[in-house]
């Protein structure tokens, strides 16, 4: 049992953090107001990206800053679209996951199944990782894994003491008003979504370059869609964000050790926890007082500014 | 910083207008699709052969084509229905797979006897009825966004498709997640013409009655209403959650067909790839299409041309079938973009305040 | 030194705080206002009566730089000043507190506060902001809950929070727009005691109202507008009577009533008993009980935001509501809109885009909506072919301009007139019995007011009544048989079953 608890809790956050990452992504558009429904594209885009840097030769810490160069270079057009033009965001979004799947397919067919050398755990020495339960979990992580935890800690601070975090969340829940305070809506829209694609490009990177050490077309299988999900389950809120993570993260890597039990474990209805668990957390916010739903106001419409 | 462009709703949007917006969208979205293409290592002498010829003008070409174009068109009807209520329905490829899987489920177990084949087809509008059903209630009982719920019900779907196809669907003969091939009953009519089957007879029809019905029917009329301006066919005593009600139930109608024809007509079994990129092919169709229906068949042969033609890219210039995806991307960015050309007017204004 | 700090230094020595001299201002064809001339005085609150459209709004919105003066001069503290943008007039000491507020719900007050604080201003950090709102705080005795989300505040609550972030932001000269509209007599109250606070302290204090008891009570000067122009300037309170306030606001023009012939009342068409409609907890309207007979149009006076809306919503069923409405004998308070359309009711709403007109659907499918609903161009066929003759004939019978194509082209590509034209084709029709028109001739140019209000008097000759809600009191006194006054969702009748314009006045005014 311990063994098993261990090997679990080792595994969980690896498989939180590509979903910490990539709801702390969303949660800085979605809290300025923009809907970014492109996430598993610029996933996919961030993964392939990362093994195609380390397979060329260059080192992980530089193939994780190409694949957040290239989440923000894709996500211009949808920005330009978005913000500047006011295109819908569903459907803009959408394109966004077509281009950046398919990019990695067209961009990443030679760099796909071949294993590399990616992010190494930190070295803590080997008493600590031997230590009992958590041990694994706690000392044979790597950096980026403690770089999500700090971002998270990071981006509730900004977004909830700081001066420009509040201008952000004005933007998100009542651009007139923030319009009329002075803020200037549309740049902290782009701010917004520039440093949310480069935390979901890292998202991205962390799967191929982190986790599996390797590209292969597909390997995001959804994950995109689980962190739009788990913005929701959040309810916008950085901190609880890592609570999610960890819980769906955690849901996802109980699977394989279920199965080197030997159990015959129904693995897909597993898989499907994350999303029932959300449109359940939605249902019964719903059936709440509309004081419980915090969702941005303003959250997928453009604002323009009315003749005043 | 960009405050100094305004955008300001145009009041003398024509139609003209539209169409010229429209136009110049489509040349745009053309001209980058083929830089695309070339980009990706088709020579230019060649473009003209593989998008148009082989694609439309032989005959393996053209029956591939129609074949793919078939459930397309179902969900582009699946798409059209919900967008013209302003429903975002995101989860086409959900839908279409519970059709498929109940479809399939008839199949298998030998349900129905000689109406086998109408029961498999009816048992997947139901399938696509019953997945949008939870997220149409949510919607228009309890305001939750149906944006969210569809997307994750499509992820459940494909999951339990999965779960199906590991265990009791499986075909034990070999390693494949499949189900087992269907009995000839089960299978829609072959014309000889290719692989197109009587699937495509059905989405034709399913166009046909989905236009009457939105064209030419009190139904229609009050979908049209009630999706252009709610408020107006409320004081106008239309019943106005009814009907958006049914005309999204609809639509999911359409999604389960899709995947009822996809299983009993063009593969004749259950896979895991039968609803792929479908719920992107529907929004891009209807998109273009205007959410237009009659407009639909044409559009859905257009797409299925570029999916043909992206496999015969594959085998010859080795492209990736990447570039499918990316250009619907584009296609579909470069509309929804120029759109705004066509409702609101760029003003710069100068340092005076109005 | 800052603007403000300047501004504040210049306020130590002058006495008017603001010289408004000569200010005109045309939107289009139309002048809002015209050589209006306008001072206030330092630790003064001067009130600002004037009905809708009259010109107070352009007016306040020119002094907090919103939009820019064509003619006419500004003196801030008597130096000349130029407002070209809101950040000039609060630089200059100028805060508006608005009708709506501008308020972020899900944020607290004193976020609220320091959003509209923060941008590119030297003290803006939240430290010196946060001090800052603790000064006015002592200085004013307001007393809030700055840490709690707005959305759970009440209104005058909220309404608070606004003042303070005038007062945080350094605005000597406060504008207050119809601040008690939204409030309780208590905290109507309440309010009017920190105004003359507030002025006993330095401030300058423009309050705008149609309520001549706040003018009388809170008031040391009044300036009234009409149609753009300054009738009355300055006087002191103490000088004027609610009369010549009242003409003033109003004017002294007998309207003559539109000669309708042998009006002969027929039996009661509507009866409205005790209706009342509530919204967070609010009752907007407040146990309305009123009747219209066949053949008659009762008219609704009142300044907008009373509960017009609301009531005309009420009784079509598009709201829920309590109370009892019966339509020519039928009971239909627990009817749908479709019932209540079956027996004659007909809506012409306010704001014909949002309810009544479907933009993007064609001229012609809009002018026969009502008539595909109710079968009668085909029970489940409905042909294009019966629809454009339907529309055809309204077209013609109503001269809708702008009908191209045989009315195949959208409705929003239609202009303002004969947008409205289309509603009333379509809602006058043969069996429209009870009609009731809330704002029919907003917007409209003469020629197509006078072509509304011919209409709906030729639908009373049919028999139909009218239930006319409107803010046009012109409008008001030239048609209708019976006229009440709607104040805070309550009616207020007076014993003449047709007022004249100074009663009315009175009764808006709010003194009884």
């Amino acid at each position: 049992m311990i063994e098993f608890l261990t090997a679990w809790l080792g595994s969980l956050p690896g498989f939180m953090t590509p979903l910490l990452l990539a709801s702390l992504g969303l949660l800085f558009c979605e809290r300025a107001g923009v809907l970014n429904l492109g996430v598993e594209g610029v996933m996919a885009l961030g993964a392939m990206t990362g093994a195609v840097v380390v397979l060329a030769g260059f080192g992980t810490w530089i193939a994780l800053a190409a694949a957040t160069l290239a989440a923000i270079a894709v996500s211009i057009p949808f920005m330009l679209a978005v913000i500047v033009f006011r295109a819908p965001q569903i459907p803009a979004g959408l394109a966004l996951v077509a281009i950046g799947l398919g990019l990695s397919e067209a961009l990443g067919r030679d760099a796909a199944h071949k294993p590399f050398s990616g992010l190494q755990a930190l070295p803590w020495p080997d008493a600590l990782v031997e230590l009992p339960l958590v041990g694994r979990m706690l000392f044979e992580q790597d950096a980026i894994v403690i770089l999500a935890l700090v971002l998270a800690v990071i981006a509730a601070r900004g977004l909830f003491q700081t001066p420009q975090g509040l201008r952000l969340r004005a933007v998100g829940e009542d651009p007139a008003t923030a319009d009329a305070a002075g803020v200037d809506v549309q740049l902290y829209q782009i701010v917004a979504v520039v440093i949310g694609s480069a935390l979901i490009g890292l998202a991205g990177a962390y799967l191929s370059v982190g986790g599996s050490q390797i590209w292969t077309e597909g390997m995001v299988a959804g994950r995109g869609w689980i962190s739009l999900a788990l913005v929701v389950f959040a309810q916008w809120m950085p901190i609880r964000a890592i609570l999610g993570a960890i819980l769906f993260g955690g849901a996802e890597a109980l699977i394989p050790r279920l199965q080197a039990l030997g159990l015959e474990v129904p693995v897909y209805f597993l898989s499907m926890t994350p999303y029932l668990l959300t449109i359940g957390v939605l249902l019964i916010l719903s059936l709440g007082t509309r004081t419980a739903q915090s969702e941005p106001g303003f959250l997928g419409r453009a604002y323009i500014r009315q003749d005043r | 910083m960009l405050e100094r462009i305004t955008l300001e709703r145009r009041a003398d949007a024509s139609a003209l207008r539209s169409a010229a917006t429209y136009g110049v969208a489509l040349v745009v979205a053309v001209a980058l699709s083929l830089g695309v293409i070339i980009w990706a290592g088709v020579p230019t002498g060649a473009l003209f052969e593989e998008l148009i010829v082989q694609v439309f003008l032989t005959p393996a070409g053209l029956a591939r084509t129609l074949t793919q174009a078939t459930p397309m068109m179902f969900a582009a009807l699946a798409a059209a229905l919900c967008l013209r209520l302003k429903f975002w329905n995101i989860g086409i490829e959900g839908q279409l797979l519970m059709g498929a899987i109940l479809a399939t489920t008839v199949a298998l177990y030998d349900i129905g006897g000689p109406i086998r084949l109408p029961l498999m087809l009816a048992a997947s509008a139901l399938g696509g009825t019953l997945w949008i059903a939870v997220p149409a209630l949510l919607r228009l009982r309890f305001g939750v966004s149906e944006v969210i719920v569809t997307l994750l019900l499509s992820n459940v779907a494909f999951l339990f498709l999965q779960h199906l196809l590991f265990g009791p669907f499986g075909d034990t003969s070999h390693n494949f997640p499949t189900s087992p091939v269907f009995d000839e009953m089960e299978k829609l009519f072959r014309f000889g013409f290719g692989d197109t089957h009587a699937g495509l007879i059905l989405a034709l029809s399913a166009v046909l009655a989905i236009a009457v019905l939105v064209h030419r029917t009190r139904f229609g009329f009050a979908a049209r209403f009630a999706g252009d301006n709610p408020r107006a066919a409320d004081a106008l005593g239309f019943e106005t959650r009814r009907v958006m009600l049914i005309s999204i139930l609809l639509g999911g109608a359409m999604a389960g067909l899709a995947g009822g024809v996809i299983v009993s007509g063009t593969e004749h079994r259950l896979t895991q790839a039968v609803g792929l990129n479908m719920t992107f092919n529907g929004i891009v169709i209807a998109a273009l299409a205007g959410n237009l229906p009659l407009m639909i068949p044409v559009v859905s042969f257009f797409i299925a041309g570029l999916s043909v033609a992206s496999a015969s890219l594959k085998v010859f210039y080795g492209v990736s079938e990447g570039i499918v995806l990316i250009i619907q991307g584009i296609i579909l960015l470069t509309l929804v973009t120029f759109q705004f050309a066509a409702t609101y007017r760029v003003t710069i204004r100068g340092p005076e305040a109005a | 030194m800052t603007d403000v700090e300047t501004a504040r230094a210049a306020s130590a020595d002058a006495a008017l705080a603001l010289d408004v001299r000569g200010v005109s201002k045309r939107f289009g064809e139309a002048t809002v206002l015209n050589s209006v001339d306008f001072d206030l005085r330092k630790g003064e609150v001067h009130a600002l009566l004037g009905e809708n459209g009259a010109g107070k709004s352009t007016l306040m919105n020119i002094l907090t730089g919103i939009y820019a003066a064509d003619e006419g001069q500004v003196a801030v503290y008597e130096a000349p000043a130029r407002i070209r943008s809101p950040s000039d007039a609060v630089a200059l000491g100028i805060g508006m507190v608005h009708q709506h507020f501008k308020l972020v719900m899900p944020f607290t007050g004193r976020e609220n506060i320091r959003l509209a604080a923060g941008t590119a201003r030297a003290g803006s950090d939240w430290a010196t902001v946060d001090a800052r709102i603790a000064d006015v705080l002592r200085l004013t005795g307001l007393e809030v809950d700055l840490d709690v989300s707005v959305s759970a505040l009440s209104v005058a609550e909220r309404q608070r929070i606004e003042i303070l972030k005038a007062l945080t932001l350094g605005a000597e000269i406060l504008i207050l727009d119809e601040p008690t509209a939204v409030l309780t007599d208590q905290e109507a109250e309440r309010l009017l005691g920190l105004m003359r606070d507030l002025a006993g302290a330095g401030h300058a204090i423009v309050f705008i109202t149609h309520k001549l008891r706040e003018v009388m009570a809170a008031g040391d000067r009044v300036s009234t507008l009409r149609q753009g122009r300054m009738v009355m300037r300055g006087r002191a309170v103490t000088e004027v009577t609610s009369q010549a306030l009242s003409v003033a606001m109003i004017g002294e023009q007998e309207t003559t009533p539109i000669a309708r012939g042998a009006s002969t009342l027929g039996a009661p068409l509507l009866q409205v008993q005790d209706l009342s409609v509530r919204k967070e907890g609010v009752g907007v309207v407040d146990g309305v009980t009123l009747t219209v007979h066949s053949g008659e149009i009762v008219g609704l006076a009142g300044v907008g935001g009373n509960g017009q809306r609301e009531l005309a919503e009420a009784v079509l069923g598009l709201i829920p509501s309590t109370g009892s409405i019966v339509l020519h004998g039928s009971a239909l308070t627990d009817g749908t809109v479709s019932d209540r359309r079956a027996q004659g009711m007909r809506y012409v709403p306010a704001d014909r885009t949002g309810h009544a007109l479907s933009p993007n659907s064609s001229l012609a499918e809009n002018l026969a909506a009502a008539a595909v609903r109710t079968g009668q161009l085909g029970h489940m066929l409905i042909s294009i072919h019966a629809i454009l003759g339907f529309a055809r004939r309204l077209i013609d019978a109503f001269g809708i301009a702008g009908a191209t194509a045989g009315g195949r082209r959208p409705v929003r590509l239609l202009s303002g007139g004969n947008a409205q034209k289309s509603v009333l084709a379509r809602e006058l029709d043969d069996a429209a019995r009870l009609i009731i028109a809330h704002s029919p001739t907003r917007g409209l140019d003469v020629a197509a007011c006078r072509f509304v209000h011919d209409r709906l008097i030729e639908a009373t000759a049919r028999g139909a009544g009218v239930l006319l809600i409107s803010e046009d009191l012109e409008e008001i006194l030239a048609l209708s048989d019976h006229i009440h006054v709607i104040s805070r969702g309550r009616l207020a009748t007076t014993e003449n079953a047709k007022p004249g314009r100074e009663d009315i006045g009175a009764l808006m005014l709010g003194h009884a």
